[in-house]
């Protein structure tokens, strides 16, 4: 049996009502990958956090090597060999990889002066020694998201750490590069004896990378297993507590008429630059259309200009056969286009206000909820908040609460209701599982499905591949505003996918040829 | 929603409490016997019928303003130049009464509230404009505004339009119809109230119950939302902006109508400001706006007459009510404070049964 290297005993965690964790038990032992599952709230973070330092458990005791230690800030965490590298990268983006990695502990000429030089030789060092290779003088701001891992994870090793605990690291990289950051984590524990604690919650990751696995659910730890022993059936009940069907989604034939075209679309992002080179692309009734892309190639801003809130700077947009290109919101709305943004806390919802009001927002004006346009007719108003509170499965003690009241995964059930109560011929749908919890997301999936059956065009947006997959009939791929590729989904797989999300397709007909 | 009203009524009630609490203490630190200062200040606020008429008189601006800042606070448009808007529409009222002097009272009365409304919507919309079309600050642009206003009518009021009599900083007396009958002899309580009754059910109307209200609060409350939502952001903006300054001119109106009867150099001690300090108490809620400035209405009322016969300096109520913002400022931060101390308690509490 291995060494024991941390122990967790009876760990809880209190905040202001809400019990975080519940008498935790968790032990580490030297030179494993250990991966910690469970859904959103299920209190991994926070567990975690209390092992860096970030937070004080209420209760309970932290063992390191046997013996009892007192954690009380990440400089403490640090000095006993723990490095964390958090799901939002701390880094800055104005800097150098080489000034970024030294952060903290800069090397100093005559103890006042950075020493930049140093700096680099240090980062170069690093490099080699851990085979990770980056460049010393690249500016951070103009990496990819997976190189900036990189940095995360050398920063954390440069400060010393041997056991590196990693936040949801692969939720923003592409297939492609969470195969390499497997590769640098099997390296790290194969070759140089780091330990690895990983957070996660997609199950296909921990089955091809971790040695142990231990479910958390509410709070509590459900139990820990070798991961030879789990599958992704079990480890998913182990979660959610139930069994869960991922069965397959039925999709009928539906009659498919253009109901949206994009052609030639440019605009730019918030810093003025073009963010939509030229995106051209129908979309049919009764087919859901996947955009795959890694974040910030322009999707955020394609959902957008078509759905009102962007200026298209050239290039059309028709809708049901209406010019849409710079209309007002409302416009396109009442030309038949629903939207679910992908940032629901600050574009879906107004978190003060209670889930009347949010669900009100669109029927305000319209009969009967408000007579003349004017006099809301507070009756009607509740019964349909009722019923659309019932009917998407919104789990809330009553209307009158409060949105930001509400987990991630009820609050993007009240938007969708909203939003798919409409009736709409046309729906944007962005990061419709964002934060949301597995039981919740089976939900959502079926919901989407259903209007895709019942002949609603819908337009797709997900970081989460396999979601696009799941859903899709027909997948786009963009990368740096343009479109990439175009497939039905049947006919293609992640990893072709990927590489057209990185624009690195061009590198493979040109290698063929 | 329910609780956290109750929560907030809590809090308020006892920032109230707070206050007087500390006003006491320093009546007492002065000297003076805080319960003798209390009785005569409540006697002074609502001892007999002419206290409570001027109670009254004292609430009908701090009403208006108050709900005129409710209206703009809530959809997220700032208008802190009540105060300009008010002198204008003042210097507009006693305009019309002063040239057109033999309308009667019938039509006379609604044309010079009509005037005064213009003025302080027009000047309210100025920056309302400046605000959605160029994203010029209307915090800045109204407190200057204010400025702009105050000396314009303090100019007007000692050439063009003084009084025969001399530079009194006054205009002359406006015609007998414009002059709204007083309620209640000695106290300057006029039929404005009534007036007052009628807005305030009109602006309760609109802002909790109709779809602009609903609009107006989701725009104060996440403007990005209500964009996405469908509704005209900025049209909203520059409505709610104009019916506050719609409201501040007719504030000033009711006081050279019912009050004064003419415009005075200083016509308001700061009524606007007041009625600011009122919206921001109560989180704009209409309802509040109009028990708050009755509250405050008293408080003016009373202090005088503590004034007069304890020696306390009326000045103490400002500074209650200052102390009572202060609180309700800090409210939020208290909760969590309180909150964290007992989810400690309890934590503690665990902890130690556990080891028992």
């Amino acid at each position: 049996m291995a060494e024991k290297l941390i122990e967790l005993k009876n760990i809880t965690k209190k905040f202001p009502g809400v019990l975080a964790n519940d008498s935790i038990n968790l032990d580490i032992e030297k030179g494993e990958i250990h991966a910690i599952v469970g859904e959103n709230g299920a209190g991994k973070s926070t567990l975690m956090k209390i092992l860096y330092g970030l937070y004080q458990p209420t209760s309970g005791q932290i063992y390191f090597k046997g013996q009892p230690v007192e954690i009380k800030s990440p400089l403490d965490a640090i000095k006993l060999g723990i490095g964390m590298v958090h799901q939002h990268f701390m880094l800055v983006p104005s800097f150098t990889v080489a000034e970024n990695i030294v952060l903290g502990v800069e090397p100093r000429k005559s103890k006042i002066f950075a020493d930049y030089n140093k700096a680099v030789k240090i980062t170069e060092e690093l490099s080699r020694e851990y085979s990770l290779k980056v460049d010393p003088h690249a500016k951070v701001e103009s990496l990819s998201v997976g190189i900036q891992q990189r940095i995360e994870i050398l920063k954390v090793l440069h400060k010393g750490a041997d056991i590196i605990i990693l936040d949801e690291p692969t939720a923003v990289l592409t297939p492609q590069e969470t195969e390499e950051l497997f590769r640098v984590i099997r390296r790290l524990v194969d070759k140089l004896g780091k330990t690895v604690i990983i957070i996660t919650h997609k199950l296909q990751e921990v089955l091809a990378l971790s040695d142990r696995v231990s479910v958390m659910r509410q709070g509590k730890m459900v139990g820990t297993l070798m991961t030879k022993d789990a599958n992704e059936r079990i480890l998913a009940e182990m979660m959610v507590g139930r069994e869960v069907l991922f069965e397959d989604l039925e999709k009928k034939e539906v009659a498919r008429k253009e109901v949206l075209r994009a052609e030639n679309l440019q605009a730019r992002d918030n810093r003025g630059l073009l963010a939509l080179k030229g995106v051209s692309f129908s979309l049919y009734s009764g087919e859901i259309l996947g955009i795959a892309g890694v974040e910030g190639n322009g999707q955020s801003e394609l959902l957008e200009v078509l759905a009102g809130l962007r200026q298209v700077e050239k290039g059309t947009i028709t809708i049901n056969g209406n010019e849409a290109a710079n209309k007002d919101p409302l416009e396109i709305r009442e030309l038949g286009l629903s939207h679910i943004p992908e940032d629901r806390l600050s574009t879906g919802l107004s978190v003060e206000a209670t889930i009347t009001e949010n669900m009100l927002l669109g029927s305000h004006r319209k009969e009967p909820y408000a007579k003349r346009g004017i006099h809301l007719n507070r009756k009607k108003i509740r019964e349909r908040t009722d019923r659309l509170i019932k009917e998407y499965d919104v789990r809330t003690p009553s209307q009158d609460v409060v949105a930001g009241n509400l987990s991630g995964g009820n609050m993007q059930k009240m938007v969708i209701a909203r939003e798919f109560s409409f009736d709409s011929d046309i729906l944007i749908i962005a990061q419709p599982t964002r934060g949301v919890d597995i039981g919740a997301i089976e939900f959502i999936h079926k919901e989407i499905i259903q209007k895709r059956n019942e002949g609603a065009a819908i337009l797709l947006v997900s970081a989460d591949l396999d979601e696009i997959f799941r859903l899709s009939d027909r997948i786009i791929t963009i990368y740096e505003g343009q479109i990439t590729g175009e497939f039905l989904s049947k006919e293609i797989t992640k990893n072709e996918i990927g590489l057209y999300m990185t624009g690195k397709h061009k590198d493979l007909s040109q290698g063929g040829a | 929603m329910k609780k956290k009203n109750i929560e907030y009524l809590i809090s308020l009630f006892l920032s109230i409490f707070a206050a007087l609490v500390i006003g006491a203490f320093i009546m007492w630190a002065n000297g003076r016997n805080p319960i003798v200062g209390f009785a005569a200040l409540i006697k002074g606020a609502i001892g007999s019928k002419y206290n409570i008429a001027t109670t009254l008189a004292k609430t009908v601006p701090l009403i208006l303003t108050g709900l005129a800042t409710s209206i703009s606070f809530r959809s997220g448009i700032f208008n802190i130049g009540g105060e300009g808007q008010l002198y204008l529409g003042a210097f507009g009222a006693a305009l019309v009464g002063i040239s057109l002097v033999n309308l009667p009272g019938l039509v006379g009365i609604p044309l010079a509230l009509l005037v005064s409304a213009i003025a302080g919507g027009l000047y309210a919309l100025l920056p309302a404009i400046l605000k959605v079309r160029y994203n010029i600050d209307e915090v800045i642009v109204t407190i200057m505004l204010n400025t702009v206003a105050v000396l314009l009518t303090g100019y007007l009021v000692n050439y063009p339009f003084a009084s025969d009599v001399g530079k009194l900083g006054a205009t002359e007396v406006i015609g007998e119809g414009y002059q709204l009958s007083r309620l209640v002899r000695l106290s300057t309580l006029n039929t404005s109230i009534f007036y007052v009754i009628v807005i305030t059910i009109i602006m309760y109307y609109l802002l909790e119950r109709t779809s602009i209200g609903y609009e107006i609060k989701m725009i104060g409350q996440n403007p990005d939302f209500s964009r996405y939502g469908g509704i005209n952001v900025k049209r909203r903006m520059i409505f709610a902006m104009v019916v506050s300054g719609v409201l501040c001119g007719i504030a000033g109106a009711f006081e050279v109508l019912g009050v004064h009867y003419r415009f005075l150099q200083h016509i308001s001690p700061g009524y606007a400001w007041d009625g600011m300090l009122i919206a921001l108490i109560v989180k704009n809620n209409p309802l509040g706006v109009v028990l708050m400035s009755l509250f405050f209405g008293a408080l003016k009322t009373g202090s005088i007459s503590m004034e007069n016969a304890t020696g306390i300096p009326s000045e103490l109520i400002a500074v209650i009510q200052s102390i009572i913002i202060l609180f309700i400022a800090g409210e939020a931060g208290f909760k969590s404070k309180i909150k964290g101390f007992f989810a400690r308690k309890d934590g503690r509490k665990k902890v130690g049964e556990k080891n028992a």
